[in-house]
């Protein structure tokens, strides 16, 4: 098997034993991307010369036996929303396309500590603003399994990367299905942890009660890998919590709960049938599966496209022209910030800060932002019901395959729509993932989501694990490796 | 249909005034723009409307911004490692003598 399909801690094992050099891994994954750039753009910018000498010091520490973790010389490609210090951070927008990082992310501070390399930054929707990574302001991203379809978004450059076996796994970030929308579209892993267990400092901020970094990877061990890495109170991050996890079980004696509403409308057959396959094999493995209702999930995608503007438009108002990113001058500060602005910011940020600005105006407030936070309460109460009753909620991660380029580009609300099985699990704050189980009569992969109690992230992964072993999806896009 | 979302129905037709949005977005949009984003944000918030008909027992849901409900806890005020003052300079697009430069508040 080509090493650049293997597993973290299959990787791990190699150097251990000598067998492999993590300077060989890399020399290996840098071809691929170097390969595969021009079909696919996965990636803003590749590092290399500074992976060569730190590939080396890992070589060293294996030889030696001081090998700092399961990452240590483990290629990884990084979201470029994400700060890197010393390398630019675009968030594939005109605004930031000359800002460099005057300081790492937590996350990145973490790997850092691991050992792990940094191959490069991924393509994303800008301001990871989107579903498809089309509104990139650097040029859109490709899907690995066939290069006329989209690989989702945000997240999109990361996924690709490491379909594409570019990289050995990838961060992304998830606001309203970024990380597990392009993870399904591209036949891989997405995790998404409880909002709160992986800092948020460093990451560019979209919509930050949303907003949250989280692994793409080939299997959920993988994920699993990445979390602990990762994830940690943080001084820097307010709501960052403790990762003291609940324990829940994964056995045979987990209820499973399948959602009533996003098996319903708007969910395709093939959709649909990924769901059914995986019910059926809990259901011959002993496990007891139900069907539950969360009735106001029907309007999860009316909340979020109400909070998560809101919550953008004043994130976004630090672009401004005068600390960072691009300046269009003007004859006063103020016409210099709406011309910079104009500008710098795409088509889908402006449409979703004006969004935000109309939500939260005076005389709207109410009616709008005040709405959305009580029905999320709502939301986040008819979830806590659902779990007093079943341990994992089963849905599709996407209502569709992926499209194909310029199919959605047209109607904002039809792109919106992609991101219905997801959203639900941000507005709760709650642990998701996406796992690759089947492909489509058009050879497109098609993940399954599955969710549970908020701080249960690593029962959720071993039972994640349990179903990767029962359905066993080993397909992969060929041509790359 | 209640009222609430007759209310709604009304405003978002007759008085979304995307000039004034754009101004206090601090964009300047061009008339092309303006047209599109106006009919966008028209169709999306016809979709969002749908929130109105949901009946809460508004009372007793308190509102929470942490998904998890956490209450956000104080920090001690302690000097810790932050970035340096060039630093902080280093990306602006213009600065002098250790600060940012803007233009005039006023003509």
């Amino acid at each position: 098997m080509d090493i650049a399909n293997l597993p973290i801690r299959k990787l791990n094992t190699l150097f251990n034993k000598k067998d492999l050099k993590p300077s060989e891994l890399y020399s290996k994954i840098f071809d691929n991307a170097v390969g595969s750039e021009a079909s696919l753009h996965a990636h803003l910018t590749l590092f290399e010369e500074e992976n060569i000498k730190k590939a080396k010091e890992s070589d060293g520490r294996f030889e030696k036996g001081t090998a700092q973790s399961l990452l240590d010389g483990i290629p990884l490609a990084i979201k470029d929303n994400i700060n890197i210090k010393g390398y630019k951070t675009t968030c594939s927008s005109k605004m930031l396309s000359n800002y460099t990082s005057p300081y790492d992310a937590t996350v990145i501070k973490k790997l850092k500590e691991s050992e792990a390399l940094f191959t490069g930054k991924t393509n994303l929707d800008e301001f990871a603003m989107g579903s498809s990574t089309e509104n990139s302001a650097f040029g859109l991203t490709k899907n690995p399994w066939d290069t006329d379809f989209v690989p989702g978004g945000s997240s999109g450059g990361s996924a690709a990367s490491v379909g594409a076996r570019s990289s050995i796994a990838a961060l992304g970030s998830d606001t309203g299905g970024s990380i597990r929308q392009p993870a399904s579209f591209c036949g891989l892993v997405g995790f998404k942890p409880t909002y709160g267990t992986v800092s948020r400092y460093g990451l560019i901020a979209f919509a930050s009660s949303l907003d949250q970094i989280g692994p793409i990877t080939k299997t959920v061990d993988d994920s699993r890998i990445l979390f602990s890495a990762i994830s940690g109170q943080d001084s820097r991050d307010a709501t960052s919590i403790a990762n003291d996890q609940v324990d829940i079980p994964s056995d045979k004696t987990a209820k499973i709960g399948v959602i009533k509403e996003l098996m319903e409308d708007g969910i395709s057959d093939e959709a649909r049938n990924e769901v059914s396959k995986v019910i059926e094999t809990l259901k011959t493995s002993g496990y007891e599966v139900k069907e539950i209702s969360i009735p106001i999930i029907k309007l999860a995608i009316s909340i979020y496209y109400l909070i998560a503007p809101a919550e953008c438009s004043a994130n976004l108002a630090r672009f401004d022209g005068v600390r960072y990113g691009l300046r269009i001058d003007g004859n006063t500060s103020y016409e210099m910030m709406e011309n910079t602005r104009a500008e710098g910011f795409g088509k889908e940020v402006k449409r979703r800060i004006l969004l935000g600005t109309y939500a939260l105006s005076a005389g709207y407030y109410d009616e709008y932002y005040g709405k959305a936070l009580q029905a999320r309460k709502e939301m986040i109460d008819e979830f806590t019901r659902a779990f007093n009753e079943v341990d994992y909620l089963i849905s599709p991660t996407t209502p569709t395959q992926a499209f194909k380029a310029g199919e959605k580009t047209s109607n904002p609300l039809e792109m919106y729509m992609s991101d219905l099985c997801t959203i639900p699990a941000n507005l709760a704050g709650l642990p998701a993932i996406s796992i690759p189980t089947g492909v489509t009569n058009d050879n497109l992969p098609l993940g399954v989501q599955i969710m549970s109690r908020a701080l249960s992230d690593e029962s959720l992964l071993n039972f994640s694990e349990i179903i990767e072993k029962e359905i066993q999806f080993d397909q992969q896009p060929k041509g790359w490796v | 249909m209640n009222c609430f979302q007759t209310t709604l129905r009304i405003k978002v037709s007759k008085d979304f005034d995307i000039q004034n949005i754009a101004k206090l977005a601090s964009i300047n949009l061009s008339e092309d723009e303006q047209e599109k984003l106006a009919k966008d944000l028209s169709i999306i918030l016809e979709h969002v409307k749908a929130l109105s008909d949901l009946e809460l027992n508004t009372e007793q849901k308190e509102i929470y911004i942490h998904p998890l409900e956490k209450e956000l806890e104080l920090q001690e005020d302690e000097l810790v490692e932050s970035l340096t003052h060039e630093e902080a300079l280093s990306n602006a697009p213009e600065s002098k003598d250790g600060k940012f430069v803007v233009p005039p508040s006023m003509e």
